[in-house]
């Protein structure tokens, strides 16, 4: 994918240190992103709500409504934009907070430009890469699941849940590899194109939350098959 | 939640430990009681003249005492605990805001490094990044300097430097100097009042006091910013008025600003950083300068007051004032030995 398609991918920057906020601007800016910049909660929603965007960057301690309510708020609305949380809080509770309420990614400040801007662009290729793989097929049925990769659902019977991007990313990725045995690894550098801070354990967390959504018993599961020592298999 | 589970898991060794110790004393009255009416018959055996019924009063209440005392002993040291859990949280809370507070100027300081460092900055630029990054290490010089002059402070051993001014000369001053750092001008900040007298006072420590109060005036002032400080003098007392038109405070929370570590979240307030520590800080100075700082709120959107009372000087806190100055004295004396 070509760095050209990336040019002018709209970022919403959620951040109320000013310094740190225009320092920010100017590096995205200088990557052919177009910014925009808001200072507080209540504005990162307002402005979720009237423009569209590519990709949020998001501190968590923020004025009136803080990072933790607008990643809740976005991710209710729109599954797919990617967030990323930057934020100066590194106990790992907030980590799994951010993650658990649709984050997708999670900077500790301080940070190293360049690996900011990778992630970033990372997030955004996915992004790209995903929209036009959901394209091609969008809907995958198997068993009682009908998994609509378009708006990011899974309906079992009666029951619909929501996925988030990564948790569909995953699950697409075994629906590709049906029959094969997908390494942890394999999952990590796929879906979260190797992020140090996401662990393996991070994954097995996510297939415990998968299991839930597609297996008619998630203790028992017949769809994502657990291979010792090895990683997990997708078979219908 | 882990915090929670270790106070039930305190509350339910305290039973435990009643429990125990109360069994103990049934076990013995029980012991007691079989064994007592044995001796009795034993005892009217061998000698009828033996009276056993006179000590038994004095054990009765020689018991009761005891009791009183070890069941005082625990609740004071379950008291203690219970005062120990609540600091350890304040503390954590403080430790948590801190890291927030250093972190936030460093990433921004290193962000612009890496800028300069990595892409080809113009010269307008270039000088704006540089501004940005002197006010963050003067940031992070402010926060480094009130954890590390409080600790001295309680312990009485900040060199402050008190001399005898004008009062309305030095406040003036030191509170136009406050309005420029934070960039106050026209309606933002007014200076009201005159103060016809004189004070001793520190003016680094005063001005730490200002501008503490001013920042938090800013923080919790939504989009205008509108202070006004009224100097007087009274009889004994001259006085500054720090109003601002900001979000108030809540009457519960008055008593506990003032206090370390301590802040006030609420849903209905803005979610704005800081350690805990400003307005202890300020509130140890002015106690230092033998005077009096005291907070008025009506409440929610009514704006706040932080009134100070300093002592005029040769009127009010005599004693106090010259044992300030004597101090400063001998300091400077200390000073001018060691520098020869």
């Amino acid at each position: 994918m070509s760095k050209d398609i990336l040019k002018g991918s709209k970022i919403l920057l959620v951040e109320d240190e000013e310094s740190l906020a225009m320092g920010l601007r100017y590096n995205l800016t200088e990557e052919g992103y177009s910014v925009t910049w808001v200072k507080n909660g209540k504005e990162a929603i307002k402005k979720f709500d009237s423009v569209e965007f590519d990709l949020m960057i998001l501190d968590i301690m923020l004025p009136h409504v803080d990072g933790f309510e607008v990643a809740q708020y976005v991710r209710e609305r729109n599954p797919q934009i990617p967030i990323l949380m930057l934020t100066a809080m590194t106990r790992t509770e907030d980590k799994i907070k951010g993650l658990e309420l649709g984050a997708d990614d999670y900077v500790a400040k301080p940070f190293h430009l360049d690996e900011l801007l990778l992630r970033i662009k990372g997030m955004l290729r996915r992004k790209a890469w995903y929209k036009t793989a959901a394209g091609l097929q969008p809907v995958f049925r198997f068993g009682d699941n009908e998994i609509n990769f378009e708006d990011l659902t899974c309906t079992r019977g009666e029951h619909k849940f929501r996925l988030t991007p990564h948790e569909a990313m995953a699950l697409k990725y075994l629906l590709d590899n049906k029959g094969k045995i997908v390494s942890r690894k394999e999952l990590l550098e796929k879906v979260w194109d190797i992020s140090s801070e996401i662990e393996t354990r991070t994954i097995d967390n996510f297939i415990v939350r998968l299991r839930k959504y597609i297996e008619p018993d998630p203790s028992k599961p017949i769809y994502i098959k657990s291979i010792r020592g090895a990683g997990y298999m997708f078979s219908e | 939640m882990n915090k929670r589970n270790s106070l039930y898991y305190y509350i339910l060794v305290f039973i435990l430990a009643q429990v125990a110790w109360l069994g103990l004393l049934g076990l013995w009255i029980y012991w007691y009681v079989s064994n007592y009416l044995i001796f009795e018959q034993v005892g009217e055996k061998l000698s009828p003249q033996i009276n056993l019924d006179s000590p038994n009063l004095f054990i009765f209440i020689g018991g009761i005492i005891l009791i009183a005392a070890v069941a005082f002993g625990i609740s004071f040291i379950f008291r203690n605990l219970s005062v120990q859990l609540k600091l350890t949280r304040l503390y954590d809370n403080f430790i948590s805001n801190v890291t927030h507070e250093l972190k936030s100027p460093l990433a921004s300081i290193q962000l612009y490094l890496e800028t300069l460092s990595a892409r080809r900055v113009s010269d307008s630029d270039r000088k704006k990044f540089l501004e940005l990054m002197l006010k963050d290490t003067g940031r992070l010089n402010s926060l480094i300097n009130s954890i590390l002059e409080i600790p001295k402070s309680e312990q009485k051993k900040v060199a402050h430097d008190y001399h005898v001014y004008d009062a309305d000369a030095i406040i003036n001053t030191l509170l136009r100097e406050t309005a420029e750092q934070f960039q106050l001008t026209g309606k933002a900040f007014k200076i009201e009042g005159k103060a016809l007298c004189r004070c001793v006072v520190d003016p680094k420590a005063l001005k730490i006091v200002f501008d503490n109060l001013v920042d938090n005036a800013i923080k919790y002032s939504g989009k205008t910013i509108n202070i006004t400080v009224k100097i007087n003098s009274g009889l004994k007392k001259l006085l500054i008025d720090f109003c601002d038109k900001g979000i108030g405070i809540n009457h519960n929370d008055q008593k506990k600003i003032f206090k370390k570590f301590q802040r006030v979240y609420r849903k209905d307030i803005p979610n704005v950083k800081g350690t805990g520590l400003g307005l202890y800080w300020v509130r140890e100075i002015i106690n230092s300068h033998g005077g009096k700082i005291s907070v008025i709120s009506e409440g929610k959107d009514k704006g706040t007051t932080f009134k100070i009372e300093l002592p005029i000087y040769q009127v009010s806190k005599k004693h106090y004032i010259n044992y300030l100055l004597k101090l400063t004295r001998k300091r400077e004396k200390e000073r001018e030995v060691i520098d020869e």
